[in-house]
């Protein structure tokens, strides 16, 4: 709720003071001991799943005060891009799930590589010349409402999601949620990376989409809002975390993660090159990665984890990598060719003309 | 003369500097084959991603269009450390997509239809571009869009380290090896100087035959020079001997008439005074006689071991004929000589007369300046050598004296007489037989004794 609240005034702010910086909303956690430094973290990521990461990041470096500022995906990259430019003050670190937007940043320069013990276990595809690096591990699934959506009609893959559109369109018209792909870094992301990986299956759900009326919205939290209010029954395109969270607090939701190929997201973390206190935003860094940030993401911010089994009540299958149906989203150049803004603005408006119709 | 150190070194130090040399050349084309091959291979990828990207422009409705293939991305992500930067434009020189501000320097209106590639600098890093045009057919005619693709050096330069880093690795195992296959090439080839030099070391110094040994090409020079040397210096020696044999033949005849001469001098005529006079003549004139005649021995022996062919030798034999000739009928009546034969046969290698003569002088001496009551000449065995040991009651040679009595003329300071030839003689003889001359030092219950050891034949006793 807060978020939307936070992208409406935002958005509002830009469209008067464009040259102003488009901020979002700010938390500071006091540091526990003496304060013997401070750490802005510019984040595309839900406070609320921050918090018990920084809460028990300050248990480890007693004397850093945290201050947390929250952004939209699409705003906390031009606000990246100003500062590279010298035009804004720069975060010590960025966190976003748009990891698209943090390769551009890294590739244009504005990225200062970080080398450590923790920095060497990340895996291979979720580290970019050690300057963009993915610490979390999240699926995209399937959200299903369990009171409207009979265990028949539940899809297991993007292939039965495609059937069930095609074979009760009526059913199910005005009841199938998205991102609205325009609005949401991540929600492009993962269309463009669902084009890519399965251009037929993709072009048959986008086909059944266009036909029944879909509901897209800007982000996870408002479609999960969707399905918990029974104006939606199934979401499509769901990043597993948000999923998890929601499902934990309504058990009426249901979440699949598909068995033909799951997208995996790793939400990018990213040191700005003109970055005031970089030596803290590494040692965040360094925590997010480590063994004891990881087992705090699991537990409280993210749920999923690389090697770990599902966590209870999520559908899907057992070993998710080692199958091969989870996709990870490689961190690397290839997501330059998602921010082309040529292909951006084609892809979307032609995502837009068949699902919205317009 | 300065010292310039071992040949070895000399040529290893060469043989160093110019593997040194080598490597350092083979490492500097090792970098610019390992640059160019790096370039070579990325240059493909970034061409591949240019033409596959150049693939998709299309002109849709007479509009140019342009969908960014992310395949092209992932083949430049092969090099996975690398920024990639990019720019498409259209026939009027617009962006279509891409950095806008990406200036290669390569000038789009002239066409190409080959891609071009080269260096340039974007946004302060070193680039590789490639600029890959391509014909388009609109209502207007034909037209040229272009792709620019750039790529930073970090995978090229890693490569290239990588590629430099082991052929220097190889370079210097080779160098290595090399240097050690040197080492023992040259050490080897070096062989005949060390045993040229160890043969000259072993020489004795009296040996003056000329130097038998196989020596390569170069070294004949210097094998055939000390061997002219060695002939000069033999010959001269010679000359001398025979000047000293010939002179000592001479001396003695008029020596003999002179002694003769001197005893039909009749003493009981002199006065007391002449006749002490008359004494000391006669003792100097028989000491006169006695070194000519060691000189003409040690020229003798000296003479046979040059021309003689050594042969089996009896020691009992030898020993026995030396004490009959040094001991004389006429020896003092209160002196008790022995001579002790070995039980066994003892039979060494030599020159039968000049052990004699040796004995002979060993025996002389002790009589002349040891032997007071007693003399005894015994011949014995001592593990492989055979032994000939006189043994006499005199006051000895302190042990000091013992390798000064052996040089020629050497004077004892503890006698006024001088010790001549005989010691000289025993122990040339025994060092030409492969023996030697030794002292006894004189104690309580044993006398002073002096022998001459020889090794025995193998299995010669009987």
């Amino acid at each position: 709720m807060i978020r939307r609240l936070v992208t409406g005034i935002t958005f509002s702010l830009v469209a008067a003071l464009p040259a102003l910086a488009i901020e979002g909303a700010r938390e500071v956690f006091p540091a526990p001991g003496p304060q013997a430094g401070r750490l802005v973290i510019h984040g595309a990521t839900d406070l609320e799943t921050m918090r018990p990461l920084i809460l028990d990041f300050q248990q480890v470096a007693t004397g850093v005060t945290v201050e947390f500022v929250d952004y939209v995906t699409n705003d906390l990259y031009r606000q990246a891009e100003k500062a590279c430019a010298g035009e804004a003050e720069s975060g010590d670190i960025l966190l976003s799930s748009a990891v698209d937007q943090l390769v551009r940043l890294a590739n244009d320069g504005c990225a200062q590589p970080h080398r450590s013990a923790e920095t060497l276990t990340v895996a291979d595809w979720a580290n970019w010349r050690d300057e963009v690096f993915g610490f979390t591990f999240e699926p995209v699934v399937f959200v299903y409402d369990k009171r409207a959506v009979p265990v028949e009609d539940v899809p297991k893959s993007h292939e039965d999601l495609a059937d069930l559109l095609r074979l009760k369109p009526t059913v199910y018209s005005g009841r199938i949620g998205t991102y609205d792909i325009e609005a949401s870094g991540v929600g492009y992301l993962l269309a463009f990376y669902d084009a890519r990986h399965a251009p037929t299956a993709y072009g048959r759900l986008i086909e059944g989409l266009s036909r029944i009326d879909t509901v897209t919205r800007c982000c996870n939290s408002e479609v999960l809002g969707e399905i918990a209010s029974g104006r939606v029954r199934l979401a499509y395109n769901v990043l597993g975390s948000y999923a998890y969270r929601a499902a934990s607090e309504n058990p009426d939701l249901g979440i699949v993660v598909p068995n033909d190929y799951a997208l995996v997201l790793s939400r990018g973390a990213m040191i700005p090159k003109d970055a005031e206190h970089p030596q803290i935003g590494k040692e965040f860094m360094n925590y997010l990665l480590s063994p004891r940030g990881r087992e705090v993401a699991r537990q409280k911010a993210f749920f999923f984890d690389d090697g770990k089994p599902l966590p209870p009540g999520v559908e899907g299958p057992e070993a998710l990598m080692e199958s091969g149906v989870g996709r990870p989203i490689r961190i690397g150049p290839a997501l330059l060719a998602a921010q082309d803004e040529s292909q951006r603005s084609s892809f979307i408006a032609n995502w837009k003309h068949l699902v919205s119709g317009e | 003369m300065a010292h310039k150190g071992s040949l070895f070194s000399r040529l290893m130090w060469r043989m160093a500097l110019l593997l040194g040399l080598g490597a350092a050349a083979l490492i500097t084309a090792a970098w610019f084959y390992a640059r160019t091959a790096a370039d070579e291979a990325y240059d493909r990828l970034l061409l591949g991603a240019a033409f596959q990207m150049s693939e998709n422009l299309t002109v849709q409705d007479g509009v140019i269009k342009f969908d960014l293939p992310a395949s092209a991305f992932e083949l430049l992500g092969l090099a996975d450390s690398d920024r990639i930067f990019y720019r498409v434009v259209t026939p009027d020189g617009k962006t279509l997509t891409g950095y806008n501000d990406l200036d290669t320097g390569v000038d789009l209106t002239a066409h190409q239809s080959q891609p071009v590639i080269g260096n340039s600098t974007y946004r302060g890093v070193d680039l590789r571009h490639v600029t890959v045009s391509r014909v388009l057919t609109q209502k207007s005619g034909v037209v040229w869009a272009h792709v620019i693709v750039a790529q930073t050096l970090e995978s090229r330069r890693a490569l290239a380290a990588e590629l430099t880093t082991r052929a220097t690795i190889l370079v210097a195992i080779m160098c290595l090896l090399a240097l050690a296959g040197s080492a023992i090439a040259v050490r080897y080839s070096l062989h005949p100087v060390d045993r040229l030099g160890r043969v000259l070391a072993r020489r004795e110094p009296q040996d003056l035959t000329p130097l038998d040994l196989d020596v390569p090409r170069e070294l004949t020079p210097f094998v055939d020079s000390i061997n002219r040397f060695i002939t000069r210096l033999s010959e001269r020696m010679t000359l001398m001997q025979r000047y000293i044999a010939d002179s000592a033949h001479q001396i003695r005849t008029p020596l003999t008439a002179l002694n003769a001469q001197v005893s039909l001098i009749d003493d009981e005529k002199l006065a007391p005074a002449d006749r002490r006079h008359m004494e000391r003549v006669r003792r100097r004139a028989s000491e006169l006689s006695r070194f000519t005649n060691q000189l003409l021995n040690h020229a003798m022996v000296i003479h046979r071991f040059d021309s003689v062919q050594l042969a089996p030798v009896k020691l009992n034999d030898v020993a026995r004929k030396a004490f009959r000739a040094a001991v004389p009928m006429t020896v003092d009546p209160d002196l008790v000589v022995s001579f002790e034969a070995s039980p066994e046969e003892l039979m060494v290698t030599g020159d039968e007369l000049s052990l004699r003569e040796a004995i002979v002088n060993i025996i002389d001496n002790a009589l002349r300046h040891g032997a007071k009551g007693r003399l005894d000449v015994k011949v014995g065995r001592d593990g492989d050598n055979g032994f000939v040991e006189v043994s006499d009651d005199g006051p000895g040679i302190p042990p000091e004296e013992w390798g000064n009595v052996v040089k020629r003329f050497y004077s004892s300071r503890s006698e006024d007489q001088v010790s001549g030839l005989g010691f000289a003689i025993a122990a040339e003889v025994a060092l030409a037989l492969n023996g030697r001359i030794g002292f006894r030092e004189k104690t309580e219950e044993r006398p002073f004794a002096i022998h001459i050891a020889l090794p025995l034949i193998e299995g010669g006793q009987a």
